[in-house]
């Protein structure tokens, strides 16, 4: 690829990074990551990876790092918390670690990435910056150059079943546009199970960057179920690099909802990176008005004996469009690779685009890998069908979308978060069709 | 008054014309079976009564319980009472069959002005039906028709007939694909839902199904007219001559 000069309207961004501190390798790579952003900048709609999501339109804005916004209401704070199913959880406000709205306590020691550095030093500096290196793309670059703070959690081996972690990301409403790039570092020791969800929301009116980034390593055998959901506000650009390393029989499942946000980004990186390593990445995106939604996975199998699984669905209803793009690597070693990817997407009106891309590498000859993808309406058999036991075309719709997204989320894991979910969702489908009933 | 008056069908799919004029008044309580040759419009005639858009109604009436069908939405048919058992009836993964019944129910109920039926009371209902159409308890808990055999499929449409009540039934060809116990479990529960304000039509291929649903009137369907009617004897007739000599008259 050229290299792209950085437009004069990055440099919004650039001054808007938050302030640099830490020990010197990290104002080492800091400036560095700074150095290789002003070089590259955002990425361009000419870069292949980004055909389909243009970034043009936040270099256009004046982001500024966040001052203190309107404060969260118990209810804004009550729909987002996951107490009731007993998670422990750390709450950031603005990028803000806030501990009054925090309960990290619990089985699991979770840190913030500033104490994390204090007393897991030379495991961050190990880490951090690893499996998702400033290099990978603009955003990562300013992130690992901006980052303030986020979530360190390392769990030592042989802990047995941790429970539910949340790591809630909240953007108040502020009256300017405001960046944040949250950074997690998620460690995970050998044979332990536990499950970690992540909320991303928002309550501005105002544009909000959200620039995340979270690092994983899935110790040897264990089991671990990602859950993210991404509910910012409609204003919001929302741009997530995720990156997760697997050792050998460990068991990774990811789910990444999304229903919220202007214009949204997920990178998910997963390396395979040793024999009998599997990897499930589900995701499921409800989409309407002119959202833009785009899911890059990365599935890398490096090693022989790695099953994984993709079913990646979306609801898009009004000018809604989505991307899902999903790469299967397999190397030369990854011999007897079982990949499986699937994209099905259900069209709720003529306006509404979807661009769905297998993107397979085969390097090794011994290996299965399929891949398919739907897009289409509802069905109108199946319409027909409830309607003529007396259910009103609506609710018939609403029915039928409804089992589909489900279909996803009973592939949870965790029966709190099922459970949660389903209901969330629910509520995310009626919205959707109210949106369609007036459009 | 009739149940159901129709009067010089027309209809049409894509342009081309299937229906060429049917006549067929079915009054409250009797059983009318249609019989005919492979594509001579019997499927086409049911899913216009049952209001599915795929075809146009290009002349015609039809009033059922005096109302103008036609004039209503496939939903609001089956709110008045009627009801079509599918020839194909679709898989609908992710609802389970207890979801979309309970759906159907209130939603007939409230077209009605009912309150909404309580779980229990919905229960109850739906399993004293279960029994009657011998089905398995595990049932209500698997999606609509996903994974069905053929068989199972059709007991499922007499099965919703049964929780649904409705006032006309047409019965699509329900009897393919059903073994022997099959059928006689189905025709048992269609048997139990005639009643004298109730009517059904039966479209079959075969005498056999006749034989438990006893027909008032049997119709010959031909390119998309009735060509003859007559009592259940006709039926026997068909079974023994087939429908040659009625094609030709018809031509
Ligand atoms: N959706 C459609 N598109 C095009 N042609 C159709 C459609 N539905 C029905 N037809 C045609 O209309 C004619 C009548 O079909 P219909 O299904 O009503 O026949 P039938 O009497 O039910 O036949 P069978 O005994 O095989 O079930 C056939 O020629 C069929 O091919
Ligand atoms: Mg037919």
């Amino acid at each position: 690829m050229t290299a792209t000069t950085i437009s004069p309207d990055n440099t919004a961004i650039l001054s808007a990074l938050g302030p640099t501190y830490g020990l010197p390798w990290l104002q080492q790579r800091r400036s560095d990551a700074m150095e290789l952003f002003e070089r590259i900048g955002l990425p361009p709609v000419t870069h292949e990876d980004w055909r389909l999501t243009n970034t043009a339109q936040i270099a256009k804005i004046n982001f500024s790092v966040p001052g203190s916004g309107t404060p969260l209401t118990p209810e804004q704070l009550a729909g987002l918390c996951l107490k009731k199913l007993g998670a422990q959880q750390m709450v950031f406000v603005d990028g803000k670690f806030s501990p009054e709205l925090s309960s990290p306590g619990g089985k699991v020691e979770i840190l913030t990435l500033r104490q994390g550095m204090e007393k897991h030093g030379d495991r961050v500096q190990r880490f951090l910056g690893r499996e998702m290196p400033g290099q990978s793309n603009g955003f990562s670059a300013m992130n690992l150059a901006a980052f303030e703070d986020g979530a360190f959690i390392y769990l030592p081996p042989d802990q047995g079943d941790m429970g539910l972690v949340h790591l809630l990301w909240i953007n108040a409403s502020h009256d300017q546009p405001v960046v944040v790039h949250p950074r997690n570092l998620v460690i995970i020791g050998s044979n332990n199970q536990i499950t970690l969800v992540q909320t991303y929301a928002g309550f501005s009116s105002q544009p909000t960057l959200c620039n995340a980034v979270t690092e994983m390593v899935v110790g040897k055998g264990a089991k671990v179920e990602l859950i993210k959901l991404q509910r910012e506000s409609d204003t919001a650009f929302h741009i997530a690099n995720e990156a997760i390393h697997v050792h050998e029989h460990a068991d990774v499942q990811s789910l990444c909802v999304n229903t919220g946000g202007h214009l949204v980004r997920n990178n998910m990186t997963v390396h395979l990176a040793e024999p009998f390593a599997q990897a499930t990445l589900n995701g499921l995106t409800l989409a309407a008005g002119d959202q833009h939604i785009d899911n890059h996975t990365m599935l890398d199998h490096a090693r022989e004996n790695c099953p994984s699984h993709e079913l990646y669905k979306h609801l898009l209803g009004g000018r809604a469009s989505a991307v899902f793009r999903g790469t299967i690597l397999v190397r030369p070693d990854a011999q007897k690779t079982d990949s499986k990817q699937t994209s099905k997407t259900i069209l709720l009106s003529d306006a509404a685009v979807m661009n769905s891309q297998p993107q397979l590498e085969i390097y090794a000859d011994d290996v299965k890998c399929t891949h398919g993808s739907t897009t289409g309406p509802l069905d109108d058999e199946q319409l027909f069908y409830l309607r003529s036991r007396g259910v009103a075309a609506a609710d018939a719709g609403a029915l039928l979308t409804y089992a589909f997204a489900r279909d996803v989320l009973l592939r949870i894991w965790h029966t709190g978060m099922r459970e949660y979910l389903e209901e969330f969702v629910a509520a995310e489908l009626h919205r959707l069709h109210l949106d369609q009933a007036e459009s | 008054m009739a149940l159901v008056e129709i009067k010089n069908l027309e209809a049409a799919v894509g342009g081309k014309p299937i229906l060429k004029g049917i006549d067929l008044t079915i009054n409250p309580g009797e059983v009318h079976a249609i019989m005919g040759p492979n594509g001579s419009g019997k499927s086409t005639l049911s899913s216009v009564l049952a209001g599915r858009e795929t075809y146009t109604v290009t002349g015609g009436s039809v009033l059922f319980d005096g109302k103008d069908l036609l004039d209503l939405s496939p939903e609001e048919r089956a709110c008045e009472g009627l009801f079509m058992a599918f020839q194909y009836p679709v898989e609908i993964p992710g609802v389970t069959t207890s979801y979309f019944l309970k759906a159907a129910v209130n939603a007939i109920r409230k077209h009605h002005g009912q309150d909404e039926l309580d779980a229990m009371d919905f229960l109850k209902m739906v399993k004293e039906k279960m029994a009657l159409l011998e089905m398995d308890k595990t049932f209500l808990n698997r999606s609509v028709n996903e994974g069905f055999s053929g068989g199972e499929k059709k007991r499922n449409e007499i099965f919703q007939m049964a929780v649904l009540n409705p006032k006309f039934a047409i019965l699509d060809e329900t009897d393919s694909g059903l073994d022997i116990d099959a059928l006689k479990i189905v025709a048992n529960g269609v048997n139990a839902l005639r009643s004298p304000e109730r009517a059904i039509l039966v479209v079959t291929h075969y005498q056999r199904l006749l034989d438990y649903i006893v027909p008032d009137f049997v119709h010959v369907l031909c390119d998309g007219r009735i060509v003859k009617s007559g009592g259940k004897e006709l039926a026997l007739e068909l079974e023994k001559r087939g429908y040659a000599w009625l094609e030709t008259a018809a031509a």
